[in-house]
């Protein structure tokens, strides 16, 4: 019998993609992620323009990584400028990078992940089966908003990150009130990690990959970084970036699509977690250790677990990060020169993410941005084949929730590169 | 009356503007108690597309013959169609005025050739306004959470409410902040469309004009202001094109150049 699923939109998932299946002779044919989100051409927006309109513009590339982007931009920027920045900026540049992990997992891990594991369609229809979760997620998710109103000027697309510093430094007071929160907040990312228990984990899909993630030089787990490293052994520079992406155009989608010596890899929390699991220190490092099996390394589905433990992590620094943010020496740093190139490396909730950057006579004259989803769309194709195929038997209408689950889990910034499962039995 | 039947849908762009009404944290459930939601893919599985829709609201710029259809679809089915964003009241930064090169070039340049990517094909980014009728703006790159819970509180009595017409510069006077134009930094507070606060210059950042233009009868005069100040018709152009949607940033090149031809010819 020949079947088509098509799930269209895929719900919760930031931006538009679809998952397009087809079925032939009782065998998966052929699976496509589908990127129907329009190009947006940024690579080309920023030619001709000063480098801090291209951090500006390129913050823009995504609502709920905007900061990860923007990192991304003022450091290749910052490179080709030759500005090395001061330590209170670098300080508070962490900081902002552990709101937007605490806002973009816990809206991921309780609002778009979870209802599904449960059975509901959102988190509102969650909500009188776990009060305490439900809202807990929506508390942390609130604080992470608040800690980027804080320090980068608003929730989504604030200006305050500058080249060579900020425009405002938040007070003490702020400080010691994001510190305190903090601290409050640990015990219900507790309560939402152990919620995990009660799920479910599906292992019809599992197949071993390559984890890439950054590799931070000074030993600890981090979202930064100038060296990249892939989980089968091997690392690379910042500068050569592409011998890990190698970025190309595929028919179906608008998002480019990427490889590792020709096989597909992830990025995200759980390749975070897996290759820098040595580095977790507190009760992060004793969630997972508790948690943690050798499936994690074959099933895409942890990476919603490993997000849940990144936001206690997160947390957890962030007492000590504010106590040194308040003693470091602030300076506004100038370029020393107007010509030169740079790649900055940061991770993005969802993964590794690339921006390289040439400016010629204090101008952008080259571009090019290398997304987390991009990476994980290959990967993605190859867990939905294997679940389609395990799942054979199965009506259509029940082969697509668990197809969608798994491109859901990647959470997938879509709006950077994708909504949607289309099963197609012909 | 029932409660009024609701859209939230987005189109191409960064999903910024449903980001920001997720993230009413506070009022996300009066939200949803307020009015019946009947699509909001980016919160919720459950919807329902074959009613009719009191209130749609639309993010995004229409980028591809997919984005049109679905644009069309919503508009058929909505008594009232409000834009929220940038992208959907003015295009986005992809509808970026970049002189004279046609879009597609730049186009061929990201993707190899014109017909790279079959699955739909691509339309230059331009804002629901260019295709549609479009009965209420809420402009902001993104639109910030206060403006929108008013809006959608006067909507849910059925009043359609205009945007202010007035320039961040207004905001920013009323915050008494030093202003950065007159310390010699380009601000664009004088020609974007107030609304959120004066946020930027407020923290010592020239506005980047991210809630769009205002019209033109009002930005001619501050228009001139920047000239005097001694930036380049160029440099101003080209920031002001960022956010300034295609049609605006053309209007301004022009009437900079005229001026400047006319002042030269004294
Ligand atoms: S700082 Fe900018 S927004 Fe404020 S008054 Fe001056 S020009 Fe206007
Ligand atoms: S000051 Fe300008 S750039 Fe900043 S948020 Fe307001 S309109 Fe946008």
């Amino acid at each position: 019998m020949n079947r088509e699923i098509f799930i269209e939109p895929v719900a919760r998932v930031e931006g538009h993609g679809g998952i397009e299946v087809i079925i032939e002779n009782d065998r998966v044919k052929e699976v496509k992620v589908d990127i129907f989100e329009g190009p947006r051409l940024f690579e080309q927006l920023v030619i001709g323009k000063k480098p801090e309109e291209s951090v500006s513009i390129t913050s823009r590339i995504c609502a709920i990584c905007f900061a990860s982007h923007r990192l991304a931009d003022i450091y290749a920027l910052e490179k080709a400028l030759g500005i090395k920045p001061s330590p209170k900026t670098k300080l508070l540049r962490k900081l902002v990078h552990y709101g937007e992990m605490i806002e973009s997992h816990s809206l991921h891990y309780y609002l778009l992940a979870l209802p599904d594991y449960f059975g509901y369609p959102d988190a509102i229809s969650m909500i009188n089966r776990f009060p305490d979760e439900v809202m807990g997620g929506l508390e942390l998710k609130k604080f992470g908003n608040f800690v980027m109103e804080t320090a980068a000027g608003r929730r989504i697309h604030g200006e305050n990150m500058r080249i060579g510093g900020f425009g405002r430094i938040p007070t003490d007071e702020e400080l010691d009130t994001l510190k305190m929160k903090a601290l409050q907040l640990i015990p219900t990312i507790e309560r939402g990690i152990q919620l995990w228990d009660q799920v479910e984990v599906p292992d019809y899909l599992e197949e071993e990959t390559i984890f890439v993630s950054v590799w931070p030089e000074d030993g600890s787990y981090g979202f930064e970084a100038d060296t990249i490293y892939v989980s089968t052994g091997e690392t690379y520079p910042a500068d050569e970036y592409k011998k890990v992406s190698n970025e190309r155009v595929v028919q179906h989608s608008f998002a480019k699509r990427c490889r590792y010596k020709g096989k597909p890899y992830t990025v995200g929390a759980l390749a975070r977690i897996l290759n820098m699991a040595d580095r977790l220190d507190g009760l992060a490092a004793d969630y997972f250790k508790k948690l943690y099996n050798e499936r994690w390394h074959r099933n895409p589905h942890y990476n919603n677990i490993a997000q849940a433990i990144e936001i206690l992590f997160c947390l957890e620094k962030m007492p000590d990060l504010i106590d040194a943010i308040k003693e470091a020496k602030y300076e506004f740093v100038e370029p020393t020169r107007l010509t030169g190139s740079g790649t900055g490396l940061v991770e993005a909730p969802r993964g590794l993410l690339i921006h390289h950057s040439e400016v010629k006579d204090g101008l952008v004259s080259y571009a090019d941005y290398v997304i987390p989803t991009t990476q994980n769309l290959d990967d993605m194709e190859k867990y939905i084949r294997n679940a389609a195929e395990s799942l054979l038997k199965q009506k259509v209408s029940e082969m697509e929730l668990p197809l969608e689950m798994i491109m859901r889990a990647y959470d997938p910034c879509i709006s950077c590169s994708v909504h949607l499962v289309k099963v197609i039995r012909k | 009356m029932g409660k009024p039947k609701v859209g939230i849908y987005g189109l191409t762009g960064c999903a910024g503007d449903q980001l920001n009404i997720i993230n009413c944290e506070d009022e996300l459930l009066k939200i949803f108690d307020i009015f019946e939601i009947e699509s909001f893919v980016m919160a919720s599985r459950a919807k329902n597309e074959n009613v009719e829709l009191d209130v749609a609201f639309v993010e995004g710029s229409v980028s591809t013959e997919k984005d049109l259809e679905h644009l069309m679809e919503i508009r058929k089915k909505s008594k009232i169609l409000v834009a929220i964003g940038h992208c959907a009241v003015f295009g986005g930064v992809q509808s970026m005025f970049m002189g004279k090169e046609p879009w597609i070039e730049r186009y061929k340049k990201v993707y190899g050739k014109e017909n790279a990517v079959t699955l739909t094909p691509p339309l230059e980014p331009k804002p629901l306004a260019a295709y549609v009728k479009v009965d209420a703006v809420l402009p902001g790159c993104p639109i910030e959470k206060e403006p929108f819970l008013k809006l959608a509180g006067k909507l849910a009595h059925g009043i359609v409410p205009k945007v202010p017409d007035f320039p961040v510069c207004a905001e920013c006077k009323w915050k008494e902040n030093e202003c950065l134009l007159l310390k010699g930094q380009l601000c664009l507070g004088p020609l974007t469309n107030s609304g959120c606060g004066a946020i930027c210059p407020s923290m010592n950042i020239p506005c980047i004009g991210c809630w769009g233009p205002i019209a033109k009868e009002n930005w001619e005069s501050e228009a001139l202001l920047l000239l005097e100040k001694g930036y380049k018709p160029d440099e101003i152009v080209k920031r002001f094109a960022i956010f300034g949607g295609t049609e605006r940033a053309e209007l301004l090149k022009n009437f900079l150049e005229s001026h400047q031809k006319q002042e030269s010819g004294k």
